[in-house]
């Protein structure tokens, strides 16, 4: 018969979780309120779009692609009032103006000929952007404290992988020629410094640091 | 990109023709609506019909390429306009959502098309439906858009499930009624937001409601949607209910039907 | 060259060229091995697809607007749609004339089923000689009329693909699947 008053260990041998992660709640909270910004910006753009692109596969398939977006804003605006900021608006804030200018370039293209410009802005300059924040979120905080951001981001992160690899294909399916590659190159190019000037979708530390601080000794 | 893209300007490959309104509603042989025209003798679209197949291939082709706009509509919500009290981002976010619903009806309806024979631009596209989505004032978009069109949407859907269901084509049956049931979803969209943006603006829901009458009937087509037994699309009470539509509402959009035919008759 | 008399001989409410009319007519004509005088006749107040056989002999054929318009540009002349008509009609009364249509039942007379069977057998073989199509069409015309199963399809196949049935094979295969 089972020994019911036998201890078990509180955590099984195979969980392995530990405490501290990387983020406080307010830190959480503050990339959490630039995720969502970014994820306003990109749906908004996404769903303007729609009616600026003529081919039709590319045209249903930004449709999809903003509501994932959008879905991603609404699951971090839930999050945001768990995190003890119950204005949510108040930390939908881009982390610098540099994001802000970001956002600017990638949505200024928009005659009927420049869907090439419209997807690398998208799927091969923001999305692997968030999917390197995300993942370094995910990763750093803590399994035990912050598992509802974690379970978020997973589920983000999903639709990331999706949406950039539908995106890409969409991409290369459409240049077709050495001027077409040069179009998505520059502007991706362009697009890339003014992202490596924010420091990524949450500002300078977005992705952590990994170089290592080697003191002179001597 | 722009705030409010004007309709001329809607991206399309050159498979697609458009028809201006003028066009189409001055033809002097009547409109050409759903392969049938609104003059001349109106009959409920049924397999029954010698044309009937035909016709409802041509109505597939119209439902598909207002799909088009309905996403390209609901899109430019999402864009146009700055979050704040005017729109939310709750707003926003069932306008997002409708682009997916709506997206995934034009992949049905290329499917239906692919069904019945019909190929893409195979008839010529107004662009009305994006027209009444690019009013100014988004409470006016949602009760031209979510409230009018959409309750044509289910109007029409009904009619071609019905359509389905009497010539036993499962595939044409099961796929309207999907669409039906997102169309439901749309309306009450419309019907919750205009309540909420115009809880304490009663001029502001008057100019909505009367905005609203304006596009349905417009969408009329002189009667061609109504509830006679031979209107060609079949007024649908019982979705419409569901939708959040009132009795009253309903009697004077069938009412406005009868009236607009009655004059096209004169 | 066939002679063609197009009426009316202009037009007021459709974009339509008489003459124009009359070469495709006499195109179509030529193709199917015709050598007669052929009068068609247009109502233009009309943009439904209606079409039928005024006289056998001589040709005496009547249509609505819209049996020739280009759904594209409404109002204007369509070539393709045109000659899928005008053929359609032509091949009617060949058959008939052949002896192979003694038995069926005349044109008012015919219900949907039998129409639409003896019209794909038309356009199939329109098809094969360039003129016509839109095979998946005339397939959701006669799953309409004849079910949509596998033995409505196989049907369709057969009376598609086949050359100069009688009246009496076309009869057999479309009874053979209707629901």
């Amino acid at each position: 018969m089972t020994d019911t008053k036998r201890p078990r260990e509180p955590f099984a041998p195979w969980d392995r979780r530990s405490l501290p992660g990387l983020f406080d709640v307010d830190e959480t909270a503050e990339r959490i309120g630039y995720y969502k910004w970014a994820e306003i910006k990109l749906f908004e753009a996404l769903g303007g779009w729609v009616a600026t692109v003529p081919e039709l596969d590319v045209k249903l398939r930004l449709g999809t692609h903003c509501y994932h977006h959008a879905w991603h804003a609404d699951l971090f605006d839930k999050r945001l009032p768990e995190l003890r900021e119950m204005q949510t608006e108040r930390l939908t804030v881009p982390p610098n103006d540099h994001m802000v200018e970001f956002f600017e370039s990638m949505t200024e293209p928009e005659a009927a000929h420049m869907t090439i410009e419209k997807l690398v802005g998208v799927y091969r300059v923001l999305i692997p952007h968030k999917i390197a924040a995300y993942t370094y979120h995910r990763n750093g905080t803590s399994e035990i404290t912050d598992m509802p951001t974690i379970r978020i981001l997973d589920f983000i992160l999903q639709d990331e992988f999706n949406d950039w690899r539908e995106g890409e294909m969409l991409i290369q399916s459409m240049i077709e020629s050495p001027e077409e590659l040069e179009r998505a190159m520059s502007h991706q190019t362009k697009l890339e410094k003014i992202m490596l000037a924010a420091g990524g979708i949450a500002g300078p530390g977005s992705i952590g640091n990994p170089y290592v601080e080697v003191v002179e000794k001597n | 990109m722009r705030k409010i893209f004007p309709a001329e300007e809607l991206a399309r490959d050159s498979r697609f023709i458009r028809q201006s309104n003028e066009q189409r509603m001055g033809d002097p042989r009547g409109a050409r609506i759903a392969g049938g025209n609104t003059s001349g003798n109106l009959a409920k679209l049924t397999p029954g019909l010698p044309n009937g197949p035909d016709r409802a291939r041509a109505l597939m082709h119209g439902i598909f390429v207002g799909e088009i706009q309905a996403l390209e509509g609901a899109g430019r919500t999402c864009w146009d306009f700055e979050l704040g009290d005017e729109v939310p981002l709750a707003l926003k976010l069932d306008m997002a959502r409708q682009c997916w619903d709506e997206a995934r009806h034009c992949e049905i309806s290329v499917s239906l098309a692919e069904h019945m024979g019909t190929e893409l631009g195979e008839y010529a596209e107004n662009a009305l439906l994006y027209e009444a989505a690019c009013n100014p004032d988004p409470v006016l978009r949602l009760t031209g858009v979510n409230r009018a069109l959409e309750g044509l949407a289910i109007d029409v859907f009904n009619t071609m499930k019905e359509f389905g269901n009497m010539a036993g084509d499962p595939v044409l049956e099961f796929c309207e009624d999907w669409m039906l049931a997102d169309e439901v979803t749309h309306v009450k969209m419309g019907s919750d937001w205009l309540r909420r943006l115009t809880e304490n603006d009663k001029d502001r829901l008057d100019k909505a409601l009367e905005f609203q009458k304006v596009v349905d009937r417009l969408f009329s087509f002189n009667g061609f949607r109504g509830e006679d037994d031979d209107s060609p699309i079949q007024l649908t009470r019982r979705f419409r209910e569901l939708a959040g539509f009132t009795d009253e509402e309903i009697d004077e959009i069938a009412d406005m039907s009868r009236d607009a035919r009655s004059e096209a008759n004169a | 060259m066939v002679q063609v008399s197009v009426k009316p001989e202009s037009f007021e409410m459709v974009f339509y060229d008489a003459a124009v009319i009359g070469e495709v007519v006499a195109e179509v004509a030529e193709r199917l091995g015709v050598d007669e005088a052929i009068t068609l006749n247009i109502d233009e107040t009309s943009l439904l697809g209606h079409s039928k056989i005024l006289s056998y002999d001589p040709i005496d054929l009547w249509v609505g607007g819209g049996a020739l318009e280009n759904t594209q540009r409404p109002r204007n002349f369509g070539q393709t749609r045109s000659r899928d008509t005008i053929g359609r009609l032509l091949l009617r009364i060949l058959d008939r004339r052949s002896g192979r249509f003694d038995d069926a039942p005349a044109d008012d007379e015919l219900d949907l089923s039998q129409f639409v069977a003896w019209d794909v057998h038309n356009v199939g073989r329109l098809e094969r000689i360039g003129l016509g199509g839109q095979r998946q069409r005339r397939l959701y015309q006669f799953r309409n009329r004849h079910g949509f199963t596998d033995t409505a399809d196989a049907a369709f196949e057969e009376l598609w693909g086949s050359s100069e049935l009688s009246w009496a094979e076309i009869e057999r295969i479309s009874v053979g699947c209707r629901p």
